[in-house]
């Protein structure tokens, strides 16, 4: 008899009900070929149990327990409720509410920005204003303005990344500053200027040859965030100089 | 139960699978980092989306869901960013390392990652993760029929691929 290989699967892998069952094991008693198909698939079933076992017995990266933990912020609990109260208390009134996970994401990283500030003094890329937002400092509020993200010259603050449209209307771009102190971020063209809304210093890589950086040093926190508030696609070449030449004001959301 | 000690509860639950979520995302990416930085983007997500997991749902499905779709999203901004973001990766060449590993034996890891996504999603779902053929098809967002038609292709493929040479099996 013919029993149809994905139904002799299905019984290795416990999926069949009890009629199919039946079928399956007196077919098997008849024909040799059908237990050996059986027994294929129950080998490779075993093989691949194993498969990746060894990273279970790793240790977990403590920025990953953080991240399923809030980031030690969420102590109080509720993730919602957080995200509401970081929502208040960093959207000034009348402010359009899109940014919810930036804002979440920033309030993570404040203590990043923080020991930013501590490291480099008032001189440097990233400075607060008065309201106590971070904003980006002259130089990179230079790069931010002018440079287009193909540029990679050497001696740059700042090399800017990604520029797109976020959902609020206003411009927004990455950039990541190598050296001791490697970050990278968001920062949004807002009415006063480059706003900073993440920044994360890029994990330090070991120097093996096989070791890489993710990502050409965005952050993967930045990265979540850029997939939350793009709106379409990013800018391209043509788009950022026509950006570029409206002086990244906002446009209005469609 | 208050939603205070659930979603504390929930974040515990997802800390205790972050160590399958890192295995289900190495079957997804070429590098542990990057695999992890996945799961990282994964749990972020999950927690700004918490309320929309209904508790009666396996929390390791949801997740895997997630997890597979930021690794979507991840694979569509490579394609429009790559230049953006993965500069490093240009002239990569994955097919060195495994080569190498190939003259002892492909290793089932290695044989795995030459399967297509979507045959080794459904193999690793269900025959590395476990999962019932029911929770891996709503996890892939796919009809049973095609996750089963997979995950046939997918094994025989895989038997393929790690088949001794010599036809003799010790």
């Amino acid at each position: 008899m013919s029993v149809s290989d994905e139904t002799l699967m299905a019984y290795a892998d416990g999926e069949v009900d009890a009629a199919t069952r039946a079928i399956i094991e007196a077919a098997m008693r008849d024909d040799p070929e059908i237990r050996r198909r059986i027994e294929e698939h129950r080998a490779l079933r075993e093989t691949l149990q194993g498969a990746f076992s060894a990273v279970l017995d790793e240790p977990v990266p403590q920025r990953l327990i953080d991240a399923a933990r809030g980031h030690d912020a969420a102590r109080a609990g509720n993730v919602v409720d957080m995200a509401s109260a970081r929502r208040a208390a960093v959207d000034a009134p009348g402010r359009r509410r899109s940014w919810q996970p930036v804002a979440m994401a920033a309030s993570v990283l404040v203590g990043v920005a923080v020991g930013y500030l501590g490291w480099h003094g008032s001189n440097s890329w990233v400075k607060t204003n008065s309201s106590g937002e971070l904003i980006a400092g002259v130089g990179l509020a230079e790069a931010l303005s002018n440079q287009l993200s193909e540029d990679r010259s050497p001696g740059l603050v700042a090399i800017t990344g990604l520029s797109f449209r976020a959902k609020t209307g206003d411009f927004c771009r990455t950039f990541s500053v190598t050296g001791a102190h490697a970050s990278s971020g968001l920062a949004c063209h807002e009415a006063d200027g480059w706003k900073i809304k993440v920044l994360a210093q890029t994990p330090a890589a070991p120097n093996s040859s096989n070791f890489r950086p993710a990502a050409s040093g965005i952050a993967p926190a930045v990265r979540a965030v850029v997939e939350e508030s793009i709106d379409g696609e990013p800018l391209d070449q043509a788009g950022e100089i026509a950006a570029r030449k409206q002086g990244w004001a906002a446009t209005p959301s469609r | 139960m208050s939603t205070n000690e659930s979603a504390e509860t929930i974040q515990e639950q997802i800390v205790a699978l972050l160590p399958r979520l890192r295995r289900f995302a190495r079957n997804l990416v070429r590098t542990p980092h990057d695999a992890d930085d996945m799961v990282q983007i994964a749990v972020e997500r999950a927690l700004l989306h918490l309320d929309q997991w209904h508790s009666d749902a396996r929390l390791d499905s949801w997740l895997f869901k997630i997890l597979r779709n930021a690794w979507i999203d991840e694979v569509r901004s490579r394609g429009r960013r790559a230049k953006l973001f993965m500069p490093e990766e240009a002239g990569e060449n994955i097919g060195e390392a495994s080569m190498e590993r190939e003259i002892d034996r492909l290793s089932v890891e290695a044989a795995l990652a030459r399967l297509p996504h979507d045959q080794r999603l459904a193999v690793s779902l269900v025959l590395v993760e476990g999962l019932a053929y029911k929770d891996a098809a709503e996890v892939l967002e796919v009809p049973i029929g095609t996750l089963t038609s997979r995950l046939a292709r997918g094994r025989e493929a895989l038997a393929a691929l790690l088949r001794p040479p010599q036809g003799d099996r010790s």
